[in-house]
């Protein structure tokens, strides 16, 4: 594995951040003016009632669409509105809420679509080369896949698609992962292995922005929460604050 | 390169099944060689060149429908275009015939470029009424446009060949011409199949938003297939043309000829390097069997698209992945998911205890082989191990 320097440094970076984010679906405002900052290098989750916009959010983030205003930037990069293959190649990959994977294309075909670099070279290059498949089965046994590599995404389990998922999106070696639901849908036994990936991978240097609505993973995997509603950010801050902030009970439990 | 690891349920790209590939590669070669001498006679042997012709086409449509599934009911406009550039450039600057098939294939590519930058940027059915909508569009404008294009009237091609190569002659050297063409096309498709471009392309198919979020470009990839694909399609045409010596803007420019290309690849299998080709093969036959047989009506048609209607129904994926998923089944090996029993995993641990000391730990364990055996269960040598026996 690579080992990206963390630094020990204790001062907060701000990895994705985002500034008045707006983006409208006819006359919903699904994201309303959201300024978000991300801490780099550390767990970070994003979590809000239902129809709070946090999908909607991530999709304006990485490209999927297209925000009607705001800014978003990575690392002080901006990155408002650029295509999503740009945005995954400055850095940023993702996974989606209800697991996404190629499904008539083998496990290992799948973790060999990430692309890392536009050159014409890596690209007319055979996709099964050596170096390519060994770090895609390097993934595999990670996430604990790597005896499906020639199955069909479509005929291995939904907890081992989420898996896959996981592992194509570290194929393109991104230094920030967003997982939309990683605990959704999926078993318990599951559910703490994906945590300790996550942990694992966070303390190689990964950055981690998390949307998720299993509280108890959320509260104790992430090292900064940021609470949503009505498609803007009511209170951040380590778990144990926002846990006990009279904003997040009243937009969960509407009292 | 295949590394140690690799024996894990891979058997059909093994060693003998890259031979029994080639075998199989050998025979169709020499199918196709031997079949202007096999023929009867030489209207059979024109059948040959038309179905050759045909498999040119779909194979080059299969650049764009069987990676992208991006399914193009108008190919016919590369091909028509293709045939009218090269016919024109011929008639016009007397240039060799064939450096005019190649040349009309470029043009038609520079041409594809806005034509797919316009077309590219919608998907599913939007993407098929356009491609129709590019073929209706050319068959008015070449039948308007009289004085170049000769509309309805037609345009006659000077044959590349002298006046004393006689007609059977004529079929045999384009049948040869034909498969020359095809059997680049084929290569090309087999290139790119393996490419990290190719694999690109497949994941735009499955799920194209999802494949740009890895990074892939998903447009200039679209792009790049459609603007191959159109190359070779006009090639087709080009080539088409020099044999036939006559081209009629209504059957150039045809939606049925497009149809055909995809029926033809769909019926094959569009994930197949040689779908399009069998297809063709079977639905050539066929169309020219019912014009022979019923003269010039509609039958055909009728059909062709019942023909179609089985193939989408009972075959959605085509006669080669139905066919070697059919053999598959004698293969007990070959399944996807193997099942490991707890007496071959205890077994298998009990021998990778003794070099690596990684199985030692849990042998006693049980409760490992349940169908999570997926989970952390240590030395990854293991898998590998109980599949290769």
């Amino acid at each position: 594995m690579t080992e990206t320097a963390t630094g020990t440094t204790t001062a907060t970076r701000i990895g994705l951040a985002t500034e008045g984010l707006t983006k409208s679906f006819g006359g919903v405002r699904a994201v309303d003016g959201a300024s978000v900052q991300f801490h780099h290098g550390k767990v970070n989750a994003l979590i809000g009632p239902n129809g709070s916009g946090k999908t909607t959010f991530f999709n304006c983030v990485t490209g999927m669409i297209k925000p009607d205003s705001g800014t978003a930037t990575y690392l002080g990069q901006d990155i408002t509105g650029k295509a999503s293959h740009r945005i995954a190649r400055a850095g940023i990959g993702r996974s989606f809420q209800l697991c996404r994977v190629f499904p008539r294309m083998t496990v290992m075909e799948n973790m060999l679509v990430a692309v890392r670099s536009a050159s014409l070279r890596h690209l007319v290059a055979p996709a099964r080369s050596s170096a390519e498949v060994e770090r895609a089965r390097e993934l595999l046994t990670r996430v604990g896949i790597d005896h499906l590599e020639n199955s069909e995404a479509r005929d291995i389990s939904y907890g081992q698609q989420k898996l896959l998922e996981l592992a194509g999106v570290l194929m393109a070696d991104p230094e920030t992962i967003m997982l939309d639901e990683p605990a959704g849908g999926v078993n318990p036994a599951l559910i703490d292995r994906i945590a300790s990936l996550v942990r694992d991978l966070n303390a190689e240097g990964k950055t981690f922005i998390v949307v998720e609505h299993n509280m108890d993973l959320v509260m104790s995997l992430s090292d900064h929460v940021v609470v949503f509603d009505r498609g803007r950010q009511i209170c951040e801050g380590p778990p144990s604050v926002v846990q006990n902030d009279p904003r997040v009970l009243e937009a969960y439990l509407g009292i | 390169m295949r590394s140690a690891s690799d024996t894990t349920t891979a058997t059909s790209t093994g060693r003998g099944g890259m031979l029994l590939k080639g075998a199989g590669l050998l025979v169709l070669a020499a199918l196709v060689l031997a079949f202007p001498a096999m023929a009867p006679d030489p209207f059979i042997l024109s059948v040959g060149v038309v179905i050759m012709s045909y498999a040119v086409l779909a194979t080059s449509w299969n650049f764009v429908g069987g990676f992208t599934g991006y399914i193009s009911l108008g190919h016919a406009s590369y091909s028509g275009l293709g045939a009218y550039a090269t016919a024109l450039l011929v008639i016009h600057t007397g240039i060799n015939p064939w450096v005019a098939m190649l040349l009309g294939g470029l043009v038609v590519a520079a041409l594809a470029v806005p034509i797919g930058i316009a077309s590219l940027r919608v998907r599913g059915a939007s993407f098929v009424i356009v491609s129709i909508a590019m073929v209706l569009i050319l068959l008015l404008v070449f039948q308007s446009w009289g004085e170049v294009t000769g509309g309805s009237n037609g345009l006659r091609v000077p044959r590349p060949f002298g006046p004393d190569v006689l007609r059977p002659e004529q079929h045999e050297r384009f049948f040869y011409l034909h498969a020359a063409l095809l059997a680049v096309a084929l290569l090309a498709w087999w290139a790119i199949d393996r490419s990290r471009f190719g694999t690109g392309l497949k994941a735009i198919r499955e799920d194209e938003d999802k494949a740009q979020s890895l990074g892939v470009p998903t447009f200039s990839y679209k792009l790049t297939a459609f603007v191959v694909s159109a190359f070779f399609t006009a090639l087709g045409g080009g080539l088409y043309a020099l044999w036939f010596g006559f081209l009629d803007p209504i059957f150039q420019f045809s939606i049925l000829v497009g149809s055909y290309m995809v029926l033809m690849s769909l019926l094959g299998g569009i994930r197949s390097l040689f779908g399009p080709f069998l297809g063709a093969v079977i639905v050539g036959y066929a169309v020219e069997f019912f014009k022979n047989q019923y003269g010039d009506t509609q039958f055909h048609l009728v059909a062709m698209g019942l023909l179609l209607g089985i193939v989408v129904l009972f075959m959605p994926d085509g006669i080669i992945p139905a066919v070697s998923s059919l053999l598959r089944r004698f293969r007990p090996e070959a399944a996807s998911i193997r099942e490991v029993s707890q007496a071959d995993l205890a077994e298998q641990r009990r021998r990778t205890s003794s070099p690596s000391t990684s199985g030692t730990a849990r042998v006693a364990s049980p409760a490992d082989g349940e169908s999570t055996g997926d989970a952390d269960d240590g030395s990854p040598d293991r898998l590998s191990e109980g599949v290769q026996r």
